[in-house]
């Protein structure tokens, strides 16, 4: 190989990986997925601020010895109302059970599967969509921290 | 089949003058006894300084195994078309009679693709491809080095990107290295490492994983003077690596400028991100395979 070939080589493949780099940022949008809620992020700060309090605290408020209000849900208690504690309507099962979205209770509410007690949640209102349920599995899925 | 015939016919219709342009060229050149560019095939190359693209390599003779690129340059200014097809309706699915009652699949709907690639440069080729679920891919290669006495090796560099919604919505950037081994007029393997990014089709935020290593493993083997087997498998070494492997295996038979594989392959996926995204899986982790075909045309 010539000189000036191995640089024309160097030089293409410089380019090449150079375009590829370039666009190795490429991703979806996770506010398409969340429509209603375009800040919606999997931690629980966020799911606090976009769903629990805007759309579960004013039932659950904490308020009373049974549900809706014996579940705390309203911001500062929702950790402790959620995570690792068992369901009342399914106590096999527990509410938020951190890395296994397929078995906490809240999943199963709000996605309104054969086999929940009561009602789909949120009770009367507009089901949560898709991607907003993707996102509090995603926050289980990570562990449920207390983010 | 019926509903395929207009692509058949399209495609037919579209390449009659240069088929018989290349079987006038090819009588031509059978009969004349001086060793003409493209009378003699020639073996691997032995030498890379600006070697003759337009020489029939019967080693890797076209510019993809199934899916998967291989290191074959195209003249500059010169240019190739493929149609791809794949038949929905599982081989596995039901006992013979029906498979045969549907024509092996042939009555199914399909996931057809249409490529057309240019020489820019010598060594250098960029492609346009598209599937009937509208996604394009955009893709470009070019030779670093090719096989020869000092070098067993042929490479290549590799790049595309694909983007659905007829490339508005997702996109898929994809590098790597194309690496050739030529076994005389036998046939070639391919080891091809393709780091594939946004294969997982949900933000970042929600997956683990949004891009995949895979490495295409290849070969192309002629067994009779214009007849080969090909076969290709792409593991994902690391990454997102949903659905089976993805593999694919394919009887080929080259008329001129033309080639016709007849393929069997567990994939749908046609473009790099696609095919990163792994093979039909069943509930049971059982693949499905399906047929189809592939048809191809070197304009020169």
């Amino acid at each position: 190989m010539s000189r000036s070939t191995f640089f024309r080589s160097l030089r293409w493949g410089l380019f090449i990986a150079t375009a590829a780099l370039a666009m190795g940022g490429c991703d979806e949008k996770l506010s398409d997925l969340t429509g209603p809620t375009p800040n919606l992020k999997p931690t629980l700060s966020s799911i606090q601020s976009e769903i629990l309090s805007p759309r579960c605290a004013g039932c659950h408020t904490g308020n009373g010895r049974f549900l809706p209000g014996a579940m705390n849900l309203t911001e500062g208690h929702s950790y402790a109302s959620l995570v690792g504690v068992a369901s009342i309507e399914k106590p096999a099962l527990q509410r938020v059970n951190p890395g296994d979205p397929e078995n906490s209770y809240i999943v199963h509410k709000v996605e309104g599967r054969a086999g929940i007690t009561g009602a789909r949640m949120p009770f009367n209102g507009t089901p949560l969509t898709d991607g907003q349920i993707l996102v509090i599995k995603r926050w289980i899925e990570l562990g449920a921290p207390n983010n | 089949m019926i509903r395929h015939f207009p692509t058949a016919l399209v495609f037919a219709a579209f390449t009659w003058g240069s088929v018989a342009g290349a079987q006038t060229t090819q009588t031509t050149q059978t009969a004349a006894p001086s060793p003409a560019p493209q009378a003699t095939a020639t073996p691997a190359p032995v030498s890379d300084e600006d070697p003759d693209d337009s020489v029939l390599n019967r080693s890797q003779p076209d510019f993809t195994l199934i899916n998967l690129p291989t290191g074959l340059r195209l003249p500059q200014w010169k240019s190739a078309f493929r149609v791809t097809h794949r038949f929905t309706r599982p081989l596995g699915e039901g006992d013979f009679g029906n498979l045969a009652a549907d024509f092996f699949g042939l009555d199914s709907g399909a996931v057809i693709g249409l490529e057309f690639r240019m020489g820019i440069v010598p060594g250098g080729q960029v492609g346009f491809y598209r599937t009937n679920d509208r996604t394009i891919q955009l893709s470009g290669q070019y030779d670093l080095k090719q096989q020869s006495d000092s070098f067993p090796l042929g490479l290549a560099a590799y790049f595309s990107i694909d983007g659905t919604n007829n490339f508005k919505d997702s996109y898929s950037p994809a590098v790597g290295l194309i690496v050739t081994r030529e076994f005389k007029e036998h046939g070639a393997l391919y080891f091809e490492p393709i780091w594939v990014n946004n294969t997982n089709q949900l933000p970042s935020e929600l997956v683990d994983d949004n891009s995949t290593l895979l490495i295409g493993l290849g070969g192309r083997i002629r067994i009779r003077p214009t007849v080969y087997v090909v076969g290709e498998i792409v593991p994902r070494v690391d990454g997102f690596d949903p659905g089976s492997t993805a593999a694919s295996f394919a009887l080929e038979k080259r008329v001129g400028g033309h080639a016709f594989q007849l393929v069997f392959s567990n994939t749908f996926g046609l473009t790099m991100a696609q095919i990163a995204r792994g093979g039909v899986e069943n509930l049971d982790g059982s693949d499905n395979w399906y047929l189809g075909f592939n048809i191809s045309r070197k304009f020169f």
